[in-house]
């Protein structure tokens, strides 16, 4: 019988012959982007790549994962949902609100959204809030994965209108979309300070890690909104 | 204060709470597009931290809470579905016209390949390639049954290939008769963006050709994509692994672009190349906003350039008498002289 231990609410590690990082299957008998169904004891999970998802890599660096099965989460770059089906898995009483703004990957999450009621699919630039604010209510975790430049301002723009004051933002920064050639360490420096500073609402970092092996050049980053009542 | 929830209007107070409330029908359609209207016109949306859920269920929308997320769900799966379908436009059927081709081309050369080798084993003399070896090999099969009246008779006659038997002769003709069909359906393809490119994109059409437009609508992703890059970008677009290298390594910066293949370029001797990449590809930037913005045609542009290019020409009419441009890869300078 294959061992199972918890890493988190939801997040579990089947052990067997070697670890297997995996979600609570949400939809039985369905596979999304070819992981493997893992039965066991009734129960099906499903295996969860952390090459192929920023947040399973976030996992195994150890990342205090914010997500309950009763949250509400942003997902901002929901591409056509492999990150998504697991988060869903996770959030099993909550919602998630997918945005993604490519109409092809649009075409496979709706796939995907059509068989989970708890996630929300919203075709819309993430870097206009406005344009979703009539369908989006509060959350507790914003995640955000759209590799663009002005990914700091996006985050702070949704983070304004949707985070709640105790949510968190989780994000991946790819070293790369901000800057194809400098240095990935400097773009990363620079892109926390963004973070803590340069917008409205400003973030306390929490965990910056390098997702390495899993993701090359990218970052994985925790963060709270800064706590400013002594300003108030 | 007035705003607009994806479920109704809502009037709230300074502190909030919603005061009254103009509630919509449970129709997801309408919902859905009502949806869609909001993400457009992005008026009077909810402030910051608004509870939509608690609004909901306290103006009397929904009757338990999880009715919220169920009907909500069912709204946004219905706006995207409507979004997802609008978005195939007729640029974006161009785009999957071009790449088809680009496959098209790819197989096609490949099979002719394989059939010229495998052909060759029977006739090797026949000096056929391409679709007309391919039709040649669906027509007749063995070279035994070339005619006296086709050219070939002769070298047919005296060919030191192998005799062709009944059963290899019908699968070679089989296979040619497939590659027959690729190169049909090529001609099909490029019909359709010939015609297409004349109604989407008139100008552009005009400028770069059918061929060469719809390439650069294809790379760039899409034709207003293409209207909104500056035109020093347009010169470039399609030596992108230059350009990366460039970026990254000092290389030379990329002058060959997919524009390099317009005639008025490749045509023009190698001193005037960059020049003339460069008044083309503000006409093609020119192009693509005319399209975009007003899709009716401008005779006017083809003139216009070619006025432009003739300036170019009769003011350089010599090379230069120092080392080509410094663009140029090391070794390839003599070629270019040609
Ligand atoms: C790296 S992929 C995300 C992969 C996904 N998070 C996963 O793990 O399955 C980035 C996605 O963000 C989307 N994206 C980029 N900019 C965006 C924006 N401004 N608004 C919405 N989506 C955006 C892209 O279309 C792409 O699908």
């Amino acid at each position: 019988m294959p061992e199972i231990r918890t890493l988190s609410e939801g997040v579990f590690e089947i052990i067997k012959d070697k670890k297997q990082l995996a979600t609570r299957n949400l939809d039985p008998g369905r596979t999304v982007y070819g992981e493997k169904l893992i039965p066991v004891e009734g129960v099906e999970y499903r295996a969860w790549d952390p090459r192929r998802s920023k947040l399973g890599a976030m996992v195994l660096k150890k990342f205090d994962i914010p997500l309950k099965s009763s949250s509400k989460v942003l997902y901002l770059g929901a591409a056509s949902g492999t990150t998504v089906s697991h988060v869903s898995d996770l959030v099993s009483e909550g919602a998630v609100y997918a945005v993604e703004f490519s109409a092809r990957s649009m075409r496979d999450l709706i796939g995907l959204a059509a068989r989970r009621k708890n996630i929300h699919p919203i075709l819309a630039d993430a870097g206009k809030p406005d344009s979703y604010a009539h369908l989006v209510e509060p959350v507790d975790v914003i995640f955000q994965d759209v590799a663009q430049p002005n990914q700091a301002e996006i985050a702070a723009r949704n983070a304004a209108r949707f985070l709640k004051k105790d949510g968190y933002l989780m994000l991946a920064i790819k070293a790369r979309s901000i800057d194809t050639v400098a240095n990935p360490k400097q773009v990363f420096k620079e892109e926390v300070k963004k973070l803590e500073q340069a917008f409205e609402p400003e973030f306390e970092i929490l965990t910056a890690r390098d997702l390495a092996p899993y993701h090359e050049d990218h970052l994985g980053v925790l963060a709270k909104l800064k706590n400013k009542t002594h300003l108030e | 204060m007035k705003l607009n929830a994806w479920f109704g209007i809502l009037e709230i107070g300074e502190d909030g709470k919603v005061l009254s409330a103009d509630l919509l029908s449970k129709d997801v359609r309408e919902l859905a597009q009502r949806s869609l209207t909001l993400r457009e016109s992005r008026q009077d949306p909810p402030p910051a931290g608004f509870d939509l859920r608690a609004a909901a269920l306290g103006c009397g929308f929904i009757e338990f809470p999880a009715e919220y997320d169920s009907l909500l769900h069912e709204v946004a799966l219905e706006a995207v579905k409507i979004q997802v379908s609008a978005s195939l436009t007729p640029d974006q059927r161009i785009i999957q016209a071009v790449e088809a081709l680009d496959d098209i081309n790819e197989t096609a050369n490949s099979l002719s390949e394989r059939l010229s080798e495998w052909y060759g084993g029977y006739f090797p003399e026949s000096g056929l390639g391409g679709e007309a070896l391919a039709f040649f090999v669906a027509k007749y099969g063995s070279r035994e049954n070339v005619g006296p009246d086709n050219p070939l008779y002769a070298k047919a006659l005296d060919s030191m290939g192998a005799n062709l038997e009944a059963e290899d002769e019908a699968l070679l003709r089989g296979f040619a008769e497939s590659v027959c069909s690729l190169y049909e359906r090529r001609r099909q393809i490029e019909t359709y963006i010939e015609s297409s490119m004349e109604r989407i994109a008139p100008n552009l059409n005009l400028v770069a050709g059918p061929m060469l437009g719809a390439r650069l609508i294809s790379i760039a992703g899409s034709l207003e994509k293409l209207a909104l890059f500056p035109s020093s970008t347009i010169q470039v677009i399609g030596a992108s692994k230059a350009l990366f290298k460039h970026l990254r390594s000092r290389a030379p910066s990329p002058k060959h672009g997919v524009i390099f293949s317009h005639p008025l370029i490749n045509t023009a001797p190698w001193w005037l190349r960059g020049k003339i990449a460069r008044a083309l590809a503000a006409k093609l930037s020119l192009a693509a906003r005319l399209d975009l913005y007003s899709g009716k045609k401008d005779p006017a542009l083809a003139e216009k350039l070619e006025e432009k290019v003739r300036q170019i020409r009769a003011s350089n009419s010599r090379p230069p008498q120092k080392k080509p441009e410094s663009g140029a890869k090391p070794g390839a300078k003599k070629k270019r002289r040609k």
